[in-house]
This record gives structure tokens, sequence and C-alpha cells, in this order.
């Protein structure tokens, strides 16, 4: 079952020239939570908005529950959709304290019970009195959640819920607002900038630049093997380095030498191709095959960030890699690598 | 065949250019029909009377055009410019110096100052000018006093003033509008960075010369802005000159429509708008032009100067300015008022006067409630260039005199619903048209803080537009509608030529009866009314104060 379907949609701004969501097509399945991932400016929220019903697309079908909400000859508003909406701002009623602003829209004939058990859900108990601007950024975010839940909606969309939120309380909140959909048993789409964001609390991740959709994955299949070069480059930091695919057609040549390539697209022996090797793929190893020195490192706690020139061929290269934090290196030190085989992939490349 | 079957697809093909370019001009997001309609209905009742005046005087009679530019209009021309000029000028000088000595130096008190020399705003000029006239006037205070007195008679002659003159008239103005000027160059002083002075002081100027060549031509725009408050306000008074009988466009205009020379008072209209929309052009120019970026980091309170021996005669003018733009208009109405009291003035004719009063003021507030709401929501909510046009046309009649409203509504009204013409309700339209923006600044200023994020938070939990509107935007904004209403209400009571001109017979208001008891030099009557005016228009000081 899918709660949402996206047909071939696609969206111009007036005034404007190239469309701001160029023919997308996706679907959903229920209880999932997506997230749709890219650059401020790429189409995202235009998209959650034609979701919404707050823009109209001016090709395409867009279903929701199996029953056509926008295309050519139909046209549902936003209040008939069913859809429950977390601003970035959060889009609080200032002149409603928490229960009423969860209950904002309620018709049913359990009300007060629906929202205590909303209430409960989203860990508010005792602010029920309370009115927005009496709330910490957190509070806020979870009326904002409750308030979108309380109708029961066939999909949630959620506008870069934590970019209001600093750093502590976002990690926090992720995890808890991941938690609160699925004990709802919501449908879920966000929308965010953030590729941490992403990773943490999607089913499914839809990177998107330019208006078009780049790849549709788990975080995991995005994040080890992106399909081009705008997703490797855009989770996460990355090497890209050209080869041709080995003999057995499970590794690479390339200026580093021989390496392990299981997600080669199916290109066979021979082939020139652009590879992505994340920095966590380099492991170091007193008997690895590559060698270079370091250029520069950061210590960032969780690991260091060493640039590392390795003398390939005729012309040097300088690589990202990840250090396990208790090493100690400096700048200068001679160092062997080998490559770990999961995550390397070969990307097409933009041309 | 094959023209019939071209003509309905070709039809659609329009229908769809004309959905698509209505779409565009909305940047996608068209209003509901609902609000769009009231909105355009509200700008058109809006500049219709102005518009019907324009075409009155284009169907004016030659002879009446001939006659009034040979002789009338360059007279009051001469006129209403030379008082404009000389009142914009004086209220600069007085406005500037009291806002430095005030904002910059230790002038004694100089925090209560600050309040105090804005309070003339609460006393409509008008009434300024009767309680003048109950001093300096030919049955006046002072004239007895100098009569009675043989050293004076002796020594200078018989009694110098004459309060039915040029220089009296534009004293009036200049006592009652100066806080313009004060108010709009105190704030433009209190934001001017020390920097610049200490850089001049660098250079090797003197105070008195930092003043001259840094400070001044820094406090430009803010005088330019004040200045032609003074001369849009002058250009536009009616009571204020009629009391004292001196004779502008909006006096003239006045009496010619008294007299039923309909002719002539389109064309002296139309001169009028002129005038007004040269000063509004000018104000725009300056206003796109003439503002200074004063670098907004390191911005510092600049230092006090001392006024050392200055600081009596210092203390004396402000003191001075003081005492003549309200306590001396002050305890003239008090003591009229008392002596009223005991006279009977207080009887049930005048309640009667009041009550008048407040039902046009007080409908007319309501109403103008109601009316800013959809065409703020939709200048704010659907920007495009014809919401635009819809907000700037609701302007048109605050930025013209009451008399040229007046004028166009009686020309509209006489002619075509002749119903309404002869109710008080043409007073009610009338201070819609002349203060409708009041009660839309203070609405827009409101709603521009709820996010449009909140709108559509409302819409995607079940809610269609016009229930946002009532259950989500009014409760938000309803404070500020309130403010701008009683801004209305306050207004409404002051005004004078629109209600002289359009009240039915024997419908009197408290500022009618100012008007009429002060021309017949009843005091003990116009006092009480004129009191309770200025008492009602010190409800919206805080406000006006805030805003400059």
């Amino acid at each position: 079952m899918n709660a949402i379907e996206l047909k071939n949609v696609t969206k111009t701004y007036p005034g404007s020239t190239t469309p701001a969501v160029n023919d997308f097509s996706l679907e959903l399945e229920k209880g999932s939570i997506t997230t749709l991932l890219g650059p401020s400016g790429c189409g995202k929220s235009t998209t959650l908005r034609l979701i919404a019903g707050f823009e109209k697309a001016e090709e395409g079908t867009i279903l929701l529950d199996n029953k056509v909400v926008s295309d050519k000859y139909n046209w549902v508003p936003p209040e008939k959709r069913g859809i429950g909406m977390v601003f970035q701002d959060y889009a609080l009623f200032p002149h409603l304290n928490v229960y009423k602003n969860i209950g904002f829209g309620y018709k049913g004939s359990d009300k007060d019970q629906r929202i205590k058990k909303i209430i409960d859900l989203v860990n508010l108990e005792g602010f029920e009195n309370r009115y927005p601007s009496e709330l910490s950024g957190g509070q806020q975010q979870r009326v904002a959640l409750g308030r979108a839940l309380t109708n029961r909606p066939v999909l949630v969309l959620l506008d870069e819920p934590f970019s209001n939120l600093d750093a502590d309380l976002r990690v926090h909140m992720r995890m808890e607002v991941q938690q609160i959909i699925k004990e709802a048993g919501a449908t879920a789409i966000f929308v965010s900038h953030d590729q941490k964001d992403a990773l943490a609390i999607s089913d499914k991740i839809v990177v998107i630049n330019n208006g078009k959709i780049q790849q549709v994955g788990s975080p995991r299949v995005i994040y080890q093997f992106p399909s081009n070069d705008f997703v490797a480059r855009f989770v996460g930091q990355t090497n890209i380095i050209q080869g041709v695919i080995g003999e057995d057609e499970y590794t690479a040549e390339t200026p580093l030498g021989m390496i392990p390539c299981y997600h080669n697209h199916g290109h066979k022996t021979g082939t020139p191709v652009t590879i992505s090797i994340r920095p966590d793929s380099f492991e170091l190893d007193p008997n690895g095959s590559i060698e270079g020195t370091i250029v520069s490192s950061i210590y960032t706690g969780e690991s260091i960030d060493a640039k590392v020139k390795v003398e390939a061929e005729n012309k040097p290269i300088t690589i990202l890699t990840h250090i396990h934090p208790e090493k100690v290196v400096t700048n200068g030190d001679k160092v062997n690598f080998k490559v770990l085989p999961n995550f390397v992939a070969v990307i097409k490349s933009d041309s | 065949m094959k023209v019939k079957g071209d003509t309905p697809n070709k039809k659609l093909k329009f229908r769809h250019f004309i959905r698509r370019g209505w779409i565009d001009l909305w940047k996608g997001n068209p209003p509901g029909p609902f609000l769009l309609s009231i909105s355009i209905a509200i700008a058109l009742v809006m500049t219709i009377p102005i518009l019907y005046i324009v075409r009155q005087s284009f169907r004016a009679n030659i002879n009446d055009w001939i006659r009034l530019v040979d002789n009338r209009i360059p007279e009051l021309l001469w006129n209403t410019l030379s008082l404009t000029l000389s009142v914009t000028i004086v209220t600069i000088i007085l406005g500037v110096s009291l806002a430095w000595l005030v904002h910059r130096t230790d002038l004694p008190g100089k925090k209560y100052w600050k309040w105090l020399l804005a309070t003339p705003l609460v006393i409509p000029p008008y009434i300024g000018a009767v309680t003048y006239i109950i001093i300096f006037g030919r049955s006046g205070w002072l004239r007895e006093l100098w009569n009675s007195s043989s050293f004076l008679l002796s020594s200078i002659g018989s009694y110098p003033f004459d309060v039915y003159s040029f220089s009296a008239v534009s004293l009036v103005l200049i006592m009652f509008t100066y806080p313009y000027v004060f108010l709009i160059v105190s704030a433009g002083i209190k934001k001017m960075n020390r920097n610049y002075e200490e850089a001049a002081k660098s250079l090797g100027m003197s105070a008195w010369e930092t003043f001259w060549k840094v400070n001044l031509p820094l406090l430009r725009p803010a005088i330019g802005a004040g200045a032609l408050l003074v001369a849009l306000y002058v250009i536009s008074d009616f009571g204020a000159i009629a009391t004292m009988r001196y004779v502008t466009f909006t006096a003239a205009i006045y009496f010619q429509r008294a007299s039923f020379n309909m002719s002539s008072a389109s064309i002296l209209s139309i001169v009028l708008i002129l005038l007004t929309l040269t000063i509004l052009a000018i104000e725009s120019k300056t206003k796109k032009h003439n503002k200074y970026l004063q670098t907004a980091n390191s911005q510092r309170k600049p230092n006090t100067l001392e006024l050392g021996k200055l600081k009596i005669p210092a203390l004396v003018y402000t003191s001075l300015v003081f005492f003549a733009s309200v306590i001396l208009p002050l305890a003239v109405l008090i003591f009229w008022s008392l002596n009223g009291l005991r006279m009977g003035a207080i009887d049930s004719r005048f309640l009667g006067f009041a009550f008048n009063s407040l039902k046009v003021a007080g409908i007319a507030a309501v109403i103008s409630m109601l009316l800013a709401i959809p065409i703020v929501y939709l200048k704010s909510r659907y920007p495009s260039m014809m919401s635009k046009v819809i907000d700037k046309l609701s302007y048109t009649g605050y930025a013209l005199p009451g008399v040229i409203v007046a004028l166009g509504m009686i020309f509209v009204f006489n002619n075509h619903i002749q119903f309404i013409y002869g109710t008080y309700f043409m007073i009610i339209i009338a201070f819609l048209i002349r203060f409708l923006p009041q009660a839309m600044q203070a609405s827009e200023s409101s709603l521009s803080q709820v996010s449009p994020r909140i709108d559509e938070a409302a819409r995607s939990l079940g809610y269609a537009p016009w229930k946002v509107m009532l259950k989500v935007i009014l409760p938000n904004i309803f404070p500020a509608v309130f403010a701008g209403g009683s801004l209305v209400f306050v207004s409404a009571i002051k005004e004078l030529p629109a209600t002289l001109m359009l009240r039915p017979p024997g419908f009197d208001t408290l500022a009618v009866r100012v008007y009429f008891e002060a021309s017949e030099a009843i005091y003990h009557l116009a006092a009480p009314a004129a009191l309770l005016i200025v008492l009602v228009s010190i409800i919206p000081l805080r406000y006006m104060l805030s805003k400059y």
C-alpha cells in the first residue's frame, strides 16, 4: 500500500524559466519515514508544499492514499487533504495554549481523550495550559508534532524540523521524533539539507538536486554506494578517482593500485569508470599497499581527518582519510593504508 | 466544418491563456473571489469622490475657469503658499532647536521635556486658534487689560495685536504643528552615531562648526520628513484658518460650496489636489534619495553638551514654547469650561452634541476596523501588483484635505445616491474615506508579525481560508485592529470641515459647536466642547509618540 504517489510532477514558479520541481516520480509505503535531502533551493521544500496543497503543480499527478488530489482536472485544497504538517518555525498558534493547539481542528467526539493521548505521546503532560511563548524550542517542536498527528493524518510532512534547535537538543529530538512517529504508526516525509538528520531518522532517503531526483535508497545504500558524483559529495565526504574495471569484475585498477570494488553497476572488465571512495574505507595498515605522506590533519574528536599525499605513477594525488582518534599523527609522517571494500562504489559521473 | 471545429479549441486556449496570466499576476497564489471583490469595492469607494471632482472640474463652466485663473487662483496660491512656507520654516527652527536641546544638552528636566514638548499634538489647531482668539482677540482678555492700563496706552498707544492677521494665523499653526518636526528630528538625533562627531573634532572643528557641518546635514532627511508633514497639514487645514478669518484654498472651496457655486468649488479643488500631489511627490522622492546609511555597528550614545551660561536662556525658551502651545490654551479652556459649568452650559443640548459626535465617530471606528482587515490581509498574504494598487487607492482620501473629500461626496451622493444624501451616514462615509488608512496601518504592522506559515498550519488542519482569517488571524491581530479603530475614533471626533459640509440640518457635533460658538464669541459654550475633544485626543498619544 502506498501512502503517497507522485507521477511526473513538474512545478515552475511564475517568473522563472527553470522548473523548481522537474518530472518527479516517487512512491512511499505506508508507515515509512522518508527524507527529501538536498541543498537549499533544490526543490525539496516545493515538493513538500505541492504534496500539502500550498502550491499547484502544472504537470503530473499526486495521489494520497490512492486518491488523486492533484492533476490536470482535479484539485483538492489543503484543508481537505488530511495531511499533518510540522513547519520549520513550528507555526504554533500564539493565541492558543498547548492543549488547544494540539486539539485545533480535531472534530471527533472523543476530542478530550484524543488530545490527552497525543499530549502523552509527545511527553507534554503538565504543559497543557502553557502558551507557545512560554515553551522551550524542543517543547515547541513536540507541540507542533503532536498537533500534526491529532487528526490521524494519512501523511505527516516535516519541513526542516531540526534546523532551529541547537546541537545537543537536535540529536535528542531526532531520536524522539522518529520514535513518536513510529509509535503513532504514521507515514512521514522530512525535508532536510542536513545529511546527518537524514541518515539518522529515515527508512528511505531521496536525494534531490536542481529539481531532479538523484538517488532513492536506504541510508546505508545512499552512503555506501552513491550513484553519482553529486550524491557522493553531498552525503558525507568522499574521494573521487578514475579507474578501470579489473579482470574479475570486483576490483578496479586505479592510480592507487588495485582496489576492491563490488558495487560496479555491472560494468565489464576494461571499462573506464569513476569511483567514489569514502574516507572511512582507508584503514591504517603497516602492510598496506598504499603508501603516502600526511600533509595536514584535523582532530575532530570522533576521528582524525587527514589529507595524505600519495605518489601515484607520475603525478601525486591527495586523498582524504579518517584515522582512528587514538592514533597520534604529525604532518610529514609516512603511513601505509589498505582499502576496505564497503565504502567503494562506481558512480555515474555528472557530465 | 473546419472553422466550427476550430473555434471551441481557440476559445479554450484563450481561456487557458487568461487563467495562466491571472495566476502569474498573483505569483501563483490568487485570492478567493470574495476577499478580492470586497477589497476592490472598498478601494473604489475610497477613490470615487476624488475622481468625481476631477470629472466635474473638466466639465466646469469655461467662464468660471477664466475668472478664477485671472484673479482668485493667484491670490489663493499666494495666501496658501506664503502661509505654508512661513509655518514650515519656523517649525523647522523650533523643532530642531528643541530636539537638540532636549536630547544633546544638559537642559534641566530634559527627561520630562521630551514628553511635554510633544503634547501640543492633542490640541487640534482650530481649538488652539479659538483659545488664542479668546486671549488676543478684539474682545479678548489682553485687549481689556491693555485698555484699562493708562500707562500702556500712553507709552505705546492703542492695542497693537490683530488676531485676524497673517502673523497670528502663522503663530497658531506653528504652535500646534511643530511637534511633528520635533518628534521626527528627535528620532534622528537618537540614531546619530558619535563617531562622526569625534571624527570632526579630531579634524579640528569646534562644537558649533560640527553642528553645522556634520550634525545638521545628517539630520536633513529627518528635517525634510517633518517639514513635509507640516506643509501637508497647513495646506489641508480648514478649522484654524477659517476660525482666524484667513482664506486659503480650503476655506475658499468651503465658501464657494456654501454659496452653491459648485463649478468654482471643483476648479479650486483641482488646484488644491495638484498642490497636495506635488508635496507628496517631493516627499516620496526625498524618502528614496535622502537616506544616509549610518554604520549600524559600533553605535555609541553621543555625549551630552554642556550649556554653561546658556542654561537659563535655553530653559526660558523651552518653557515659553510649552507655555504658549499647551499651558495657555489649556488654562483658557479650563477657565471658560468652569464658567460654562456655572452658567449651565452642560445641558441636554450639550449632551446631544456629545452623543452625535460619539455616534458618528463610533460607527466610523467600528466599520473602519471591519474594512481594514480584508485590504490588509490581501496585501500581506497575496502580494501582487493588484493588491498594491488596491492598498494605494485606499490612501487617496487620507492624503487629501477633508474639504475635498466632502465636496466629492456631495457631487456623488447628490447626483446619484440621494437617499443617503442629507443623513448623518454621509459624515460616517467621509470619516472612513479620510481615516481608514489609520486603521490599516495599525493592523498591517501587527499582521506582519504573524507568519504566513500560521495560515498554512491552520489550512492543513482542516480550516478553509475564511475560517482561518476569523479563527486564527483575527484573534492574533485584534489588539492592533482595535488600536487602529480608536485612532480613527479620535480623528473623527476632532474632524471639522467634512462634518461641517456634510451634516444634515440640525445635526451638530462637538467640533461643529466649537466652530460656531467661537465664531459668535460665546466662549462659555465653546470651551466645554473643546476641552472634551482635547481629553479624548489624549487617548492615542502614547501610540503616536511610539510611532516616531
